[in-house]
């Protein structure tokens, strides 16, 4: 049955990979504005129909987002004074900034638990804005990359304003319109009703609380994003109350990552490179969705063994498939929602989970990202196998020379800079090592992960571990600005770097980056290179935990 | 020479030595930081000597000056040539035209000196004045003599070449100490020489490994810090204790996965290329222009020369109707007996072999030699008066004289033309007898190379001044993707610069003047040595031996130079997947036994395998000396077959031969450590 | 404003663009969604899992049983446990996962007179973990004077653990013993959401028995009961077969 569940989502995305990739293709490269763009353009004091620079472009992309973490760290500080607060004091300042930059770099990792910390308004205004424009602003740069390898001797790479416009506004608002009565449909609540005590059959009181949960909920897997409007996250009935929802979720996490790839070959002209992008990241999740599958059935550790199941942490409406299916999807996207506790993964099905991200979240990636993080990589293998043909290398007709394997190599440096340097350095201080639930390899795991998941901007987590400590606040926070705004700016140069060439034209002697041998290649070049930067943490993770 | 030859290693090895200096390894990052961890594990030995500790540190050591030795070999051969170079500059003086006697290196540009037999020319010139027979084996290896004289596309004298005979008067156009020769010194010994655009680019990405790597075995101290920590009933091994992962072992896991097997090649590969090229009597003025030229979609080639042999030559007899071959062939033989042009010598010639038609002598005959008024030659004998030429003038002589030329010439004159040959009309005072057809004969086996070029993705441009009928049947015939009709210079120029505006690497071959604005705008310029010093300063590489066919081989060396940098690159890579295996359950399976698993190669025991993996490391850089210095073999193919090939080769390849390598290693040093 | 540096006008764009983005995504679009939801669908009732026990937190027999819950049903600290799969040496005070799930195995056998036991497990309900040293072994779970599940491990002795004596040094070795557990695996593990509202079928039917006994029903009425308020998988494929105990209880009352 898992088997099914996954081939239907296949089947799923297969139906709208074409639509959706064709209408996105039609929002980014369109040149009309509409009535409510062209008031929203009015107001915000933009001309949309100037292109800008790669350098303005990223400026006004950092602008927009230091904007954002002001508004949303301000707004979870003040809280108490506006409406809708439950009674929910200010967030600690540390939470606050932690969350403010979590939502606004696509993070979405929560040092805190929603239903006893944030009000009603604080996670529509703040966090469920942040939902959408962080997603727009993801598919605004891996626009302006893909621009960059269409355009020949342009100067410019598009306009961010509008790409952040017609992304939210066009794309993101009315699927996500949609979606949300789907989960409200499916049971997914959606009110403005805050904590009260109800009267349990035996007479006990139980504390239950609703919200606005299915218009965040929706996003929140459609962004990639992934924080939760309750700490248990897409585990929650109120989140996720059927077994149907959870496939809905997944569909909506893979939906927009997938489908750009048919954008990228529309805008690019070859839609066969789409297809092969496409394949590189479908050999690697299908590979890595179904591996997590098979370590999570057979539940290879002691407790699954003394249990007979992997059940701990999941629940049973999505049984252990669904559940590592949706451990899957969630870290091969920058998501991070989790509908069941990859804490209490096996070994090597936690592993996957982990190495997933440690990819750097291409397969599919999130909205955005994991398109430029893929291109990235296919220049990389682009350049090393281009070598092998004897020419300089190329990708797109677009050549492969310093500059563009300087940003390339530098935006590849980031994560795995980050992942690990942050974990050692946590390792090597009491604050780092306190926050550890679990303990021998598994403990380390834990912060292992905690380090991967901010650093790729994913945002879930081995969730036993304690992190809403000042140290892991500020820490996670610079990994999850410097994970996400570093790489853009790479992406964006290289972009620019791309713009201005003229592309020399494909002959027989051109690599051919759309036949199975590239697909394969950029394939190997991703899991080996991953595989080679991270293999001594991960023998002292859950490799020494499921070897023994 | 040969590809390798061993004993220039053990030449080679003062200079390796001297290149373990840290102010000249600093330009190969990689290097230097093996060398940084060498030093490192040398104190750490001191302080605490074992055999283990000091094996390895030897072997660092090694790394270090293997890497040095390829870059040293390869520097010596181009060395050994610089030295024959040196030989020929003797001190030279130079009497200019006012008689004044200076030593040849005051000369200055413009300067006019008077050079006389068995002198030798005192610097790069040009003949202003004179004619004389030049002796340029010093740099041609070429020992028959050339002329140059002055004006026209044979006047460039280059300085330390021998006048034979005559007298010549040359103004100096070099700059003091910048000679051909100085140049082509400086060129084979690598002394000013620059990273070209894929190397920098390489060495960028080698550097980014690099700090990965880096980071990767720095960072996992504190996590093995903790994990032995965790374990407190694990006794401290060689490779672990409370402190950590030892430092011998750190530097060890560092620089097996660094990618020292390219880093320490790199350099050697760029230098053996650009001597494969010199090899080939081709001077590159810089790397840059040999890795373009294996970057070059769209060859022009000029007809003459490079195509075809050059020569018209008679490949049919075609007579007008009523008029028998043997009686045109006879008449056609008879008016080119006198006629020395290559294409009166094969009318002779094609009329001997064909038809029989011996040569003879022929008494008081009054030949009628071409010009270019008449366009038609021939000869008058016994009554007989024949001529051959353009059919307009020929046809023109033949009405001059009453007859009546049928149409049937005409078609087959067109016909001829259409198919790209020369048509030469015989006619007998008023009489058409018919037509010869000349053909330009393409040379043997170009068609194969065009169709290779093809393979490879390079489009063939044919560059020539015959009309495009001509042009077009020569094309066809050669197998040229393209070609250029009635080209002006201004043309050729025009066509390179649109061809690049298409994102084309463009590469030629000239040797005159006129060429030089097209040498100078292409990306590979390739100049003939014969050619005028124009030329030569225009283009970016000088062939010696003025053999224009050589472009495509430069082309291939090109290639050749990149798909030996990626291969490599490739391999070393690779390489490290196994070296993973050998040193992770190294470390780290004391603390989690489980690890143990990870050692597939069932290495002896920690010291043996990590030791097992630094040797390794060392050795294969000295075993890919040979290859880097050769080049990857390289096959005209597509891109595709091309990376299957080499990806099967250095990918695949470069994943086993570690793990085989390592365990042979293993099998011979587990009793020692 | 043209007059301003550019870089303020990017700011002051970016400021705007904040204020505009948060009306239209974070007020009108969650109004809008929950209007039109609450005038198109009805709330269900049933989603939230909740605790049938009495005021001590004891099993009340009439009523099906939940899941385990990391957060005790409180759906204001929702939580799953978050322990690892190798957790298997219990800490003072801090139980490892192995040892609740042995702990619940025992209990829930002992509730619906079944067995409780399970591999890893000792009929004690605690995890059966050894710590191994050169020359003995220790039961790292049973205190003393607790007596050892196992006298000998590959020659050396088992001994009990004696409280406060640290055994880090030791190998951890799980011994998986020759039980089969009959308790189902939901039965014995915290869910992930702590608010599971489902319970497998067999676990359901394990229970089953008890619920009829207590209420005085035909086990065969319990059982069409469970089989009404269970949940297939959607569309045939989805998900797993789940029992909606909230829904069964609330059914089971009204008779």
């Amino acid at each position: 049955m898992g088997w099914l569940f996954i081939l239907s989502l296949i089947v799923a995305l297969a139906l709208v990979y074409k639509p959706l990739g064709d209408y996105m293709h039609r929002v980014y490269a369109g040149t009309k504005h509409n009535g409510v763009e062209r008031v929203t353009y009015r107001l915000l004091g933009v001309r949309p129909d100037t292109e800008q620079r790669w350098g303005a472009y990223a400026r006004s992309l950092l602008a927009f987002s230091i904007i954002s973490i002001f508004f949303v760290y301000a707004l979870q500080r003040v809280q108490d004074e506006l409406w809708l607060s439950l009674g929910f004091a200010p967030v600690p300042d540390h939470i606050a900034w932690n969350t403010a930059v979590s939502f606004v770099t696509n993070t979405n990792w929560q040092a805190y638990s929603g239903e006893n910390t944030m009000g009603h308004l604080t996670q529509m205004a703040a966090l469920a804005v942040q939902n959408f424009v962080s997603a727009a602003v993801g598919m605004a740069v891996a626009i302006a990359l893909v621009r960059g390898f269409a355009r020949r001797g342009s100067d410019t790479i598009g306009n961010f304003w509008v790409d952040l416009v017609r992304g939210t506004l066009r794309i993101l608002l009315p699927i996500a319109f949609v979606g949300a009565l789907v989960l409200v449909a499916g049971g997914v609540v959606q009110n403005f009703v805050g904590p009260h005590e109800i009267t349990t059959l035996t007479g006990n009181v139980q504390n239950v609380t609703g919200g606005p949960v299915a218009s965040q909920e929706v996003i929140k897997e459609l962004g990639t994003n992934g924080g939760g409007f309750y700490n248990t996250n897409s585990a929650h009935p109120y989140e996720n109350p059927t077994a149907w929802t959870n496939w809905f979720e997944i569909f909506l996490i893979l939906l927009i990552p997938v489908t750009l790839t048919r954008t990228f070959g529309r805008m690019v002209g070859q839609l066969r490179q789409g297809y092969a992008i496409l394949a590189v990241m479908g050999v690697i999740a299908v590979a890595s969705i179904v591996l997590t599958n098979v370590f999570e059935l057979a539940g290879n550790a002691t407790v699954p063994q003394a249990v007979g199941a992997a059940m701990e942490g999941k629940d049973v409406r999505f049984g252990v498939a669904n559940s590592a299916t949706f451990a899957a999807a969630t870290t091969l996207t920058s998501t991070g929602a989790v509908n069941s506790f990859h804490d209490s993964y096996t070994p090597f099905g936690g592993m996957m989970t982990l190495f997933n991200m440690m990819l750097g979240e291409v397969a599919p990636g999130g909205v955005g990202a994991g398109l430029y993080g893929m291109l990235v990589l296919a220049v990389i293998t682009v350049f090393v196998a281009g070598l092998m043909v004897g020419r300089t290398p190329e990708y797109l007709g677009k050549k492969i020379g310093a500059r563009e394997i300087k940003l390339a190599s530098l935006y590849f440096l980031v994560t795995p800079v980050l992942v690990l340097i942050g974990t050692a350095v946590a390792m090597g201080n009491e604050a780092g090592l306190a926050a550890m639930l679990n303990s021998g390899p598994h403990g380390f795991s834990e912060i292992l992960y905690a380090f991967t998941s901010a650093s790729n901007n994913n945002g879930s987590a081995f969730g036993g571990v304690t992190v809403n400590t000042p140290w892991y606040d500020v820490a996670l926070g610079m990994c999850m600005v410097l994970g996400r705004f570093l790489p853009i700016i790479f992406v964006l140069a290289l972009a620019g770097s791309l713009a201005k060439q003229t592309p020399v034209p494909e002959s027989a002697g051109t690599l051919p980056t759309h036949r199975p041998q590239f697909v394969g290649l950029v394939v190997g070049v991703t899991i080996v290179l991953v595989a080679l930067t991270f293999l001594p943490a991960l023998a002292l993770g859950p490799i020494a935990e499921g070897l023994f | 020479m040969a590809a390798f030859d061993p004993q220039q290693m053990i030449k080679s090895l003062p200079d390796a030595f001297k290149k373990l200096n840290p102010a000249t390894l600093w330009r190969n990052p990689v290097m230097l930081i093996v060398e940084i961890g060498a030093v490192f594990t040398t104190v750490l030995a001191v302080l605490e000597p074992n055999f283990f500790s000091w094996a390895i540190v030897v072997w660092l050591w090694l790394t270090v000056l293997f890497a040095n030795l390829a870059e040293a070999v390869a520097e010596g051969r181009g060395k050994a040539q610089a030295a024959t170079l040196r030989a020929t500059k003797r001190d030279t003086t130079a009497v200019k035209v006012s008689g004044e006697v200076v030593s040849a290196t005051e000369l200055k540009q413009g300067d006019e000196v008077v050079v006389v037999a068995g002198e030798i020319i005192p610097g790069d010139g040009d003949v202003i004045e004179g004619i004389a027979s030049v002796d340029e084996s010093a740099i041609t290896g070429e020992s028959a003599p050339v002329i140059r004289e002055s004006g026209g596309d044979r006047s460039a004298v280059t300085g330390g070449t021998k006048v034979l005979s005559d007298r010549i008067v040359v103004r100096i156009t070099q700059k003091p100490g910048e000679s051909f020769i100085d140049r082509m010194i400086a060129l084979v010994e690598g002394a000013n020489r620059q990273k070209t655009p894929n190397e920098i680019a390489l060495n960028i990405l080698l550097a980014a490994l690099t700090i990965i790597f880096l980071v990767a075995t720095v960072t996992m101290q504190p996590m093995a810090i903790w994990a032995k920590g965790a374990n407190p009933g694990i006794p401290d091994s060689l490779a672990l204790t409370g402190d950590g992962v030892s430092g011998i072992v750190l530097v060890s896991l560092l620089v097996c996965l660094i990618p020292t097997t390219i880093g320490a090649l790199l350099s050697a590969i760029g230098i053996a290329g650009m001597d494969r090229l010199v090899q080939r009597n081709v001077l590159a003025m810089s790397g840059r222009a040999v890795e373009a030229a294996g970057d070059v979609s769209t060859l022009l080639l000029d007809k003459t020369g490079t195509i075809t042999l050059g020569n018209r030559q008679a490949a049919e007899f075609l007579p007008v109707a009523g008029v028998g071959e043997q009686e045109l062939a006879e008449a056609a033989q008879l008016s080119s007996l006198a006629d020395e042009t290559p294409e009166g010598r094969s009318i002779v010639v094609f009329a001997k072999e064909r038809y029989g038609l011996r040569e003879r002598d022929v008494h008081d005959a009054e030949w009628v030699p071409f010009t270019a008024q008449t366009r038609m030659s021939g000869v008058n004998v016994g009554g007989r008066e024949v001529r051959k030429g353009a059919a307009t003038a020929v046809m023109k002589w033949v009405r001059d004289n009453g007859g009546h030329p049928t149409e049937q010439v005409g078609a087959i004159v067109d016909a001829i033309s259409g198919s790209g040959g020369t048509p030469l009309v015989v006619a007998q005072k008023d009489q058409v007898l018919g037509v010869v057809h000349l053909k330009d004969t393409v040379k043997p086996g170009m068609r194969e190379r065009f169709d290779e070029m093809r393979r490879m993705g390079i489009r063939t441009v044919m560059i020539t001044g015959d009309n495009p009928l001509t042009a077009k049947a020569i094309a066809d015939e050669a197998g040229v993707d393209d070609f250029l009709a009635e080209a002006t210079p201004e043309d050729k120029l025009a066509l390179i610069k649109r061809e690049q505006e298409g994102g084309r690497l463009v590469a030629m071959t000239g040797d005159g003047t006129n060429d030089a604005p097209a040498l100078a705008q292409s990306d590979v310029g390739v100049a003939m040595n014969t050619g005028t010093s124009a030329a030569k300063e225009a283009g970016n590489m000088v062939d010696l031996d003025s053999n224009p066919t050589k472009l495509i081989e430069i082309v291939e060396i090109g290639k050749q130079l990149l798909i030996t940098r990626g291969a490599l690159t490739t391999f070393s890579i690779a390489n490290d997947i196994a070296k993973y295996f050998a040193i992770i359950p190294a470390m780290f399976a004391a603390v989690y036994p489980g690890l143990d698993a990870l050692n597939v190669m069932r290495l002896d025991s920690p010291q043996s395998a990590i030791l097992s993996a630094v040797v390794f490391n060392a050795i294969v850089i000295v075993a890919l000396i040979p290859l880097a210095l050769r080049g990857v073999k390289y096959r005209p193919s597509s891109a595709s077959k091309l990376l299957s090939r080499n990806l099967l080769v250095y990918g695949l390849g470069g994943i086993v031969a570690p793990f085989i390598g390592i365990k042979l290693i293993d099998l011979l040093i587990s009793g020692i450590v | 404003m043209n007059r301003l540096p550019s870089w303020i006008r990017q700011h002051l764009a970016a400021l705007r663009a904040v204020a505009v983005l948060t009306v239209i995504l974070g007020v009108v679009y969650p109004l809008v969604t929950t209007g039109v939801a609450q005038a198109l669908f009805n709330e269900k009732t049933d989603l939230i899992g909740q605790s049938f026990t009495d005021a001590e937190g004891n099993p009340v027999g009439k009523y099906f049983q939940s899941r385990p819950s990391a957060a005790g049903y409180d759906m204001l600290a929702t939580a799953a446990s978050n322990l690892g799969p190798e957790d298997v040496v219990d800490a003072p005070g801090k139980p490892s996962l192995l040892t609740q799930v042995c702990a619940r195995s025992v209990a829930v056998g002992r509730l619906e007179g079944v067995s409780g036991a399970r591999p890893y497990c000792i009929p004690e309900g605690v995890g059966a973990v050894l710590k191994v040293f050169p020359d003995r072994a220790v039961s790292v779970n049973q205190a003393c004077p607790a007596q050892p599940f196992v006298s000998a491990y590959e020659g050396v002795k088992v001994e009990c653990a004696k409280p406060g004596e640290d055994y880090a040094a030791g190998r951890t070795v799980p011994i998986r013993g020759n039980a089969t557990a009959v308790v189902p695996p939901d039965a014995v593990t915290a869910s992930g959401s702590g608010l599971d509202p489902h319970i497998s079928v067999a676990y359901a039917e394990l229970q089953a028995p008890r619920v009829a006994k207590e209420r005085g029903l035909p086990v065969e009425r319990v059982n069409a009961l469970i089989e009404q308020y269970t949940t297939g998988r959607s569309l045939g494929f989805m998900g797993e077969p789940a029992v909606n105990v909230l829904a069964l209880n609330t059914a089971l009352d009204k008779g």
